[in-house]
């Protein structure tokens, strides 16, 4: 592209009345977006190749002897394209009451419903009475293994999955079976989709209700869900994603498109590992301990209790690559603040990468935390194993002060921290290992807080807000900055997007520089960590 | 045309193509004497597999893939295509000449030697009907019961077919020598109803010639 950027090869042509410039090459669909007009598509996808079967998005062209699949027709200079022609619409008409020849239409009790393609199309532009009077033919529905369930009767064969195992995942496990009408979706047998990495993203590009995810199955309706954009904080990839939460619970994530990141997928482990951010039991105020016993307190007693315990002396500190830039940054602060100390983080590590074949800038990266980079790159060092677990014989009998955010030290012994001479623990439960805290404050999950992560290749992105932090929780940067405040008697930032900006690797980067895509600001100087950490 | 009448006298057989009662030749002539199992010992059509003699063995579901003569065929077959999802057809025309029908461990085993997906496979099998995805009986009866054979009795045919073997359409009889199917037109449009027996057609079939037919067919095995 870049050797062509002098000769712009644009065409110029007319959508629905409208004229409409676009790049050589661009099908008729996505010029029709840029004017505006959606064209209805089931088989085509942005992620896949297109073969123009499903017969939706056939557009009147002048001077075309026929209708044209827009999906694969590109276009031409002078060209006139109408998609809401008498022509145009009386056929979609006629295709989509094809479609629904067959369709059991039980969508009271379809998964899909509400974010289905058949019922939106059919709803917009479909007969507003069926004629069909002879038996609908019956399939059932099949379990493909893993977290995948086919319903036989609601598949309009657009073969979108089957071309995922084809063309991304590229391990061909799905075919078309049988011919015309009895024509299913199926594997080989019992074979199933078991053991392949990426399968959970044939849910998602289903237009219909045919292949439901079983983590999902009946739980909740899909125009009760909100969306928020977010980062999958189940690994460094940073997969763009959408939470979908209600009744303050995630209720399931979705990937969302960032060609630079993750295209339109995401690998079902992070899809299905959730549930620890619904996690019960959380800490909700902030307790301050006296000789045994813990007091809840607000915070403001909180603060102005520690800032009189907070003494010159030598910090230890152990901060966790699931908290975003801006909480590694204020830990970082305060630390310089109280005269420097030591910053380390654990985090698990898989022993293998998992890598999409047909999108290989997308893997579920080896380290099992979405900010390791971040970490790194605020000059934090990495210590104990690849469970995440041990390397903190140092800090569990540091007799100064020890700080710890955000790493909920399941593994360590209800005597860590007990020669402290201050022990604050910030987290989002507690643990036994933080009966010694002098203060134990309540954090927020990344769902619940604004902010960045930085991903294996120091992208910086951001995420966003899904969920109401439950009681007095805050994230770690609002605390640890209204700490310094209390301390320096400075203002200190309120907002996230200034507590992103005091962070001086992030250089120029600011919130709206960042916008959703995220940026790269430095390239990754991190090397496969040696030997040390057990590998 | 009386069914009592062995059907090897010339003309007097309503079931083979080309009896039109002007030509004083038997089925043997016409055919070439070599024409017997479900397959011409030499000269068979280029389209069939890698056309080689047809060498008559009895299909058992277990025999292995490909061995002996079966093994050069399927080498040659592999000759023709540039690529082995091209030669899929004919690997599986094969396989199922010996073994009779395409179980789904047939699938597999082709998917292997072809280095193909077991599911792609399947969908291939599955498209096409003249593959058996079941075991058959040692005659595959398949009744053409489109417009012009059902005008002239097909399904009289059919019914006749079903009697004798006391079968229902699909199913095999209980001694294993004959299932019977419909078929779709089988282009013996001209000699209502056509059957086609393994692959070979019978014209001009009346339901009143189906106990001798069948009975033939036991004994002779055409």
């Amino acid at each position: 592209m870049a050797d062509h950027a002098d000769l712009p090869e644009t065409v110029t042509l007319t959508i629905d009345g409208q004229q409409v410039t676009v790049p050589k090459g661009t099908s008729i669909l996505h010029a029709a977006e840029q004017a505006g007009t959606q064209v209805p598509h089931y088989c085509y996808h942005a992620g896949l190749s297109a073969p123009a079967m499903c017969r939706l998005c056939l557009v009147e062209v002048e001077k075309a002897p026929k209708l044209l699949p827009s999906c694969v027709t590109q276009v031409a200079e002078g060209q006139v394209v109408h998609t809401q022609s008498d022509k145009s619409l009386t056929m979609r008409r006629g295709v989509l009451e094809f479609y629904l020849h067959n369709h059991p239409l039980d969508c009271p009790i379809c998964d899909q419903s509400g974010e289905c393609k058949l019922q939106d199309y059919a709803h917009e532009e479909g007969r507003p009475h069926g004629r069909v009077r002879e038996p609908k033919r019956v399939f059932g529905r099949d379990d493909f293994g893993g977290d995948v369930l086919f319903y036989g009767d609601r598949c309009v064969m657009c073969t979108r999955c089957v071309r995922f195992m084809n063309e991304v995942e590229q391990d061909p496990r799905l075919a078309v079976v049988e011919r015309g009408d009895r024509s299913i979706i199926d594997t080989f047998f019992d074979e199933g989709l078991e053991g392949t990495n990426f399968h959970g993203n044939v849910v998602d590009i289903c237009p219909v209700g045919a292949l439901l995810s079983k983590d999902f199955l009946f739980k909740q309706r899909a125009w009760d869900l909100s969306h928020t954009d977010s980062v999958c904080p189940n690994c460094s990839q940073g997969c763009n994603i959408e939470l979908h939460t209600r009744d303050n619970l995630v209720q399931r994530l979705r990937p969302r498109p960032n060609l630079d990141v993750n295209g339109h997928w995401m690998c079902d482990e992070g899809r299905l590992d959730y549930e620890w951010i619904n996690r019960g039991g959380r800490l909700e105020v902030p307790l301050v301990r006296d000789g045994k016993e813990f007091h809840a307190t607000d915070w403001k007693e909180a603060l102005v209790g520690l800032v009189r315990e907070l003494g010159a002396g030598p910090v230890r500190a152990l901060v966790s690559p699931r908290l975003s830039n801006e909480d590694l940054g204020a830990a970082r602060a305060l630390v310089d603040q109280l005269g420097g100390g030591d910053l380390v983080y654990r985090s698990r590590r898989a022993p293998e990468e998992l890598v999409l074949k047909g999108f290989p800038k997308l893997a579920r990266r080896r380290d099992l935390a979405p900010n390791v980079n971040g970490a790194d790159l605020l000059g934090m060092s990495r210590v104990g194993d690849n469970d995440g677990t041990g390397g903190l014989e140092g800090l569990a009998s540091h007799d100064g002060i020890v700080l710890v955010v955000g790493d909920d030290l399941e593994d360590q012994p209800p005597t860590f921290g007990k020669e402290a001479a201050l022990y604050v623990f910030l987290g989002t439960h507690s643990s036994e290992a933080a009966s010694h805290a002098h203060f134990t404050l309540p954090l927020t999950t990344f769902a619940e807080q604004e902010g960045t992560f930085t991903n294996h290749e120091n992208r910086v992105q951001r995420f966003w807000s899904g969920l109401p932090a439950p009681g007095a929780a805050r994230p770690a940067w609002l605390i640890l900055w209204a700490l310094l405040a209390e301390h320096t008697g400075q203002t200190q930032p309120t907002r996230p997007e200034e507590a992103f900006v005091t962070v001086s690797e992030f250089g120029d980067v600011t919130y709206e520089t960042l916008g959703k895509q995220g940026v790269i600001v430095t390239p990754p100087t991190r090397q496969e960590p040696a030997g040390a950490i057990g590998d | 045309m009386s069914p009592k009448e062995p059907m090897d006298t010339p003309f007097h057989n309503p079931g083979w193509a080309g009896n039109t009662g002007e030509f004083d030749l038997t089925e043997d002539q016409v055919r070439g004497d070599d024409f017997v199992g479900s397959r011409p010992l030499a000269g068979a059509h280029p389209s069939s597999s890698a056309s080689y003699p047809y060498v008559l063995v009895d299909k058992h579901p277990e025999s292995p893939l490909f061995e002996g003569p079966y093994r050069e065929r399927f080498d040659k077959i592999l000759t023709r295509y540039p690529d082995t999802r091209a030669a899929l057809l004919p690997v599986l025309n094969l396989a199922q000449e010996v073994r009779g029908h395409v179980s789904p461990e047939t699938m597999d085993r082709v998917g292997e030697l072809l280095d193909l997906e077991p599911a792609y496979v399947r969908g291939v099998v599955t498209f096409y009907t003249m593959y058996n995805k079941r075991p058959v009986g040692r005659f595959l009866i398949q009744v053409c019961t489109n417009i012009s054979c059902n005008l002239c009795g097909a399904d009289e045919v059919m019914d006749a077919f079903l009697r004798y073997s006391n079968t229902e359409p699909g199913e095999t009889s209980e001694d294993g020598d004959f299932t019977v199917i419909e078929a779709e037109c089988l282009a013996g449009c001209g000699f209502p109803t056509c059957v086609q027996i393994n692959s070979r057609y019978y014209e001009n079939v009346k339901a009143g010639d189906i106990p001798s037919l069948c009975e033939r067919l036991r004994a002779d095995g055409k």
